[in-house]
């Protein structure tokens, strides 16, 4: 089994650089956690899951689709190419390698593709790492996810100790280790470091189905009283993908952005003339939550929850999606 | 016809178009006449579908596309937010940016050969007018055609031309028109749309309804109640929308978009959706 | 604690069985042993689920917003911070002091649930963050009060304030750059924030639209410092908005530095303290000090 000493990690990462914009996730500060291109002075962070999940990297949560001028009854529209240099998303766990798959289910099937999500996307390896420690508020094995081995994943890591193992599992994977197998030693014995038990479960079997039938539940009206309506969760959350477009001016001259947004804000499905069908914070709970669990599966064959547990350890009011699905599979129809 | 059929990729960036023609309908409607900056279609539409049209740097926004010519298309808009308000004060010649189509469209093939029902109230004509436009330039094709058609008052009523001179011209077609309330200038029924599609009490056949929401549900209580078939009445909807790809989330009933697997359903299919629009 | 956790369920449940009141708003446990959360008894039998305990940060005032038309009253308990900002929203007629039934509990100070992550239930924790400057630990309006009242907290110095204070022009700018640039615009802040009651936002209008949905540093400082001056003088210091922010901005220090200029400038009672006294920024008096006009 080949792998990289912790101690040499930086020096393949570096030759990793040359050729590819590599991810690595990183302490931006004394509270926050994220994947940033790795370079001079990144502080990488290696103890637990990133706070900021690696979604902004193919969706960021401000981003320009074109430039435009106005100018009296003359308009020009001009578009911006995203960025599409290779990359390395270099210690991505197994959760947010699912929600990779879910996010290129939502902008890259069902009619069309988003081109800026394609080209952000495209050229991009993944070298997931396997969790050797886990966060209280994880909860992946419950979504059918294995922390130690990451479906979609290029190259499997695996913490050994005092290094990382390298596992190539796809043709491209295998291709970028043998490139850099200068940088690699090979790993006598390789012990993966085990995951203690995961603290929260939730029982998936049926939730989707039986939520069909929930629309006009009670259960809504109890667990959206204690939501403050922020976008905490979904901005957090990896599978979360609704947005707006928005324009920025100057003068005659603007961009059309395009940035995240949230169902849970209140002027979010507010129609012209002012009929919102979400108008309180009940539909909107509601909706999010047959999103994830329900609307999503239907769509793309994939319940839309990772286990990640972010929305667990960040709400400010403990409105979190496992306590939701708890309550979904023990509630009387 | 499901979002897979759809097989044309767009992005999320719009043509430039132009407005060619303005023409006022009602004190806040106009429709709006639009080629790409060569005078030519900025795209080929099937009845029912929607494209969204932009002032940059007002706004953007879904409408419905109401005809087409050889050379542009019609959208008939009513002044009612940011971007329609703006809308209502340029001139032909103004430059937009237009992007589409979208949206599942009208069931052609159902409709082939077949007597067909329309009924629609205030804008909600817009919609289902691309329709009825696509059967009256393909006449033989489709059987007796029906328009029952109202607005809350006499101004109020869109593309008068056709609905009071052009369309009862056409071979084998009637139109019904209605008012909410009687006016002096009015000599035509005095009545709601709903009810005085009970009136006419019209055999079960193939039937669009469009129409402000209190308009379609009370209509479609009445054609249950008249006996018509659930996959035989079909709607088209309306929400909020942005990318009008089916991505942004926005515009969701359950599970389905209104951009990508509507605007366009049969009454069967709306009620298996949740009821939230 | 486990003592009032009992006396509150002893007391919703006689409120709701004698009809008294129609909804108990409270707390109870949440899915970790270091979370707990808002809860909401309208049925005697769910009393039970009501607690007391370290992790009872949450200001329930915000709650009462949506519920000021619903019929019967409303119990809500509130520890010595909430309590102020119960006063700002009666005063403000944002709630019919008629509507309620307060119940107080005296505060010995919640604990910093950031620092039970990844600890055994019952680890030693320090005291939360937020409740370091506290100096109103017992409730200060009430129909009834449960527990012991709590002994007088020190005025303490605000380090953190004075820190910032001291930066040169420059330091301050390059400080706040850097904190506004890591929000997300997530909106907790002023959701949570029991003094941000307008029916609608003026960050959620869209005509006009005076803030769009672009998350960069320069709209960040616009949505912060906005929101910081719309609360001038009428914060409370319940510290809220800084416990729920994800990402760790110290949204406070904006607030305390206002507070501290408003009382500075007008001498008069923190907002929320006195019934009587309305927040400064909320009346005028002919006399009202105009040295920096």
């Amino acid at each position: 089994m080949k792998g990289i000493t912790k101690e040499k990690l930086n020096q393949l990462l570096q030759a990793l650089s040359g050729d590819y914009q590599v991810f690595v996730p990183a302490k931006t500060s004394d509270t926050v956690t994220k994947f940033q291109p790795y370079g001079e002075g990144v502080q990488m962070f290696w103890q637990e899951n990133t706070l900021l999940s690696p979604k902004d990297i193919f969706f960021p949560q401000t981003e320009k689709m074109y430039k435009f001028k106005t100018k009296g009854m003359s308009v020009d529209i001009a578009t911006i190419t995203p960025p599409d240099a290779p990359k390395i998303l270099f210690g991505i766990r197994s959760c947010d390698v699912q929600s990779i798959d879910c996010m290129d289910k939502v902008f890259l099937t069902r009619g069309y593709e988003d081109e800026f999500y394609k080209t952000r996307r495209e050229n991009t390896l993944l070298f997931a790492l396997a969790c050797s420690t886990h966060a209280d508020t994880c909860f992946c094995t419950s979504m059918g996810i294995d922390p130690q081995q990451a479906s979609l994943a290029d190259v499997q890591m695996s913490d050994v100790g005092d290094a990382f193992a390298l596992e190539a599992k796809t043709p491209a994977g295998e291709e970028v280790l043998k490139k850099f197998d200068a940088n690699l030693v090979e790993l006598s014995n390789p012990k993966i470091v085990p995951l203690d038990e995961i603290l929260i479960h939730v029982d998936m079997e049926g939730v989707s189905e039986k939520l069909e039938g929930m629309f006009e539940h009670p259960l809504w009206d109890e667990v959206s009283s204690k939501c403050i309506g922020c976008s905490t969760c979904t901005y957090l959350c990896p599978t979360c993908y609704c947005f707006d477009i928005d324009s920025k001016l100057h003068g005659e001259d603007g961009t059309k952005i395009r940035c995240w947004d949230c169902c849970m804000f209140s002027e979010y499905s507010r129609m012209a003339g002012g009929h919102n069908p979400r108008p309180s914070k009940k539909e909107r709970v509601r909706n999010r939550f047959m999103d994830k669990l329900l609307y999503n599966k239907k769509r793309h064959g994939q319940v839309f929850c990772v286990g990640c547990g972010r929305c667990v350890a960040k709400c400010p009011v403990n409105l979190e999606i496992a306590t939701i699905i708890q309550k979904v599979k023990e509630a009387a129809i | 016809m499901t979002a897979e059929e759809i097989k044309k990729v767009n992005s999320l960036v719009p043509i430039k178009g132009k407005i060619i023609k303005i023409n006022q309908e009602t004190s806040d409607t106009k429709t709006y006449t639009i080629t790409d900056e060569n005078g030519k279609k900025p795209f080929t539409p099937m009845p029912g579908q929607l494209g969204m049209l932009s002032i940059p740097n007002v706004g953007e926004a879904m409408f419905s596309i109401t005809n087409q010519g050889e050379n542009s298309i019609d959208m008939a808009i009513k002044s009612v937010g940011t971007l329609t308000n703006a809308l209502f004060d340029v001139e032909e010649g103004q430059e937009c940016g237009i992007r589409g189509p979208y949206g599942n469209g009208f069931p052609l093939e159902k409709c082939k050969g077949r007597d067909i029902l329309f009924i629609a109230g205030g804008i909600g004509l817009a919609p289902v007018r691309s329709l009825i436009m696509h059967c009256i330039k393909n006449r033989a094709d489709y059987g007796k055609l029906t328009v029952i058609y109202g607005a809350r008052s006499y101004s109020d009523l869109v593309f008068k031309e056709d609905i009071l001179e052009n369309w009862a011209k056409v071979d084998n077609m009637d139109v019904f028109v209605t008012i909410d309330r009687g006016e002096e200038c009015w000599k035509q029924h005095v009545g709601f749309v709903p009810s005085y599609v009970e009136e006419l009490n019209l055999p079960p056949t193939l039937t669009f309804v469009c129409g402000p929401p209190i308009m379609i549900k009370f209509t479609l209580q009445s054609l249950m109640k008249m006996g018509y078939n659930e996959d035989e009445v079909i709607t088209t909807m309306e929400m909020r929308m942005k990318c009008g790809i089916g991505k942004c989330g926005r515009c969701n009933i359950g599970s389905c978009f209104v951009c990508l697997d509507g605007p366009v359903f049969t009454m069967r299919e709306m009620n298996a959706l949740p009821q939230e629009y | 604690m486990s003592d009032i956790s009992q006396k509150m369920r002893d007391v919703a449940k006689k409120l709701l069985q004698d009809g008294t009141v129609s909804l108990v708003i409270g707390w109870e446990k949440g899915n970790l042993w270091y979370k707990s959360a808002p809860a909401f008894i309208s049925l005697p039998e769910d009393a039970d689920r009501l607690v007391f305990d370290d992790f009872c940060y949450h200001n329930l005032s915000k709650y009462l917003i949506d519920r000021r038309d619903m019929d019967g009253k409303i119990t809500i308990f509130v520890k010595g911070c909430d309590s102020r900002s119960l006063i700002g929203m009666i005063q403000d007629k944002q709630i019919a002091r008629e509507k309620l039934y307060i119940i107080g509990i005296p505060c010995p100070g919640m604990k910093e649930d950031k620092a039970a992550v990844g600890k055994k239930p019952g680890a030693d924790l320090p005291e939360a963050k937020k409740c370091a400057l506290c100096v109103n630990p017992n409730p200060l309006i009430y129909d009834e009060l449960i527990g012991e009242k709590a002994p007088d907290r020190e005025k303490k110095n605000d380090e953190i304030l004075e820190k910032v204070e001291a930066m040169s022009q420059d330091e301050k700018y390059e400080f706040w750059q850097e904190q506004f640039s890591t929000c997300i615009r997530c909106y907790a802040c002023r959701n949570v924030c029991p003094v941000c009651t307008c029916r609608e936002c003026c960050f959620d209008s869209s005509a006009p639209q005076w803030l769009g949905k672009a998350e960069n540093p320069s709209e960040n400082s616009f949505y912060h410092l906005t929101r910081a001056l719309h609360m001038a003088g009428r914060c409370v210091g319940c510290g809220e908005c800084e416990r729920v922010c994800p990402m760790g901005l110290p949204v406070m220090l904006l607030n305390r530095k206002l507070t501290k200029e408003v009382e500075s400038l007008f001498n008069e009672s923190p907002a929320g303290t006195v019934m009587e006294d309305m927040a400064a920024m909320n009346h005028y008096r002919l006399d009202d000090p105009e040295e920096f006009m």
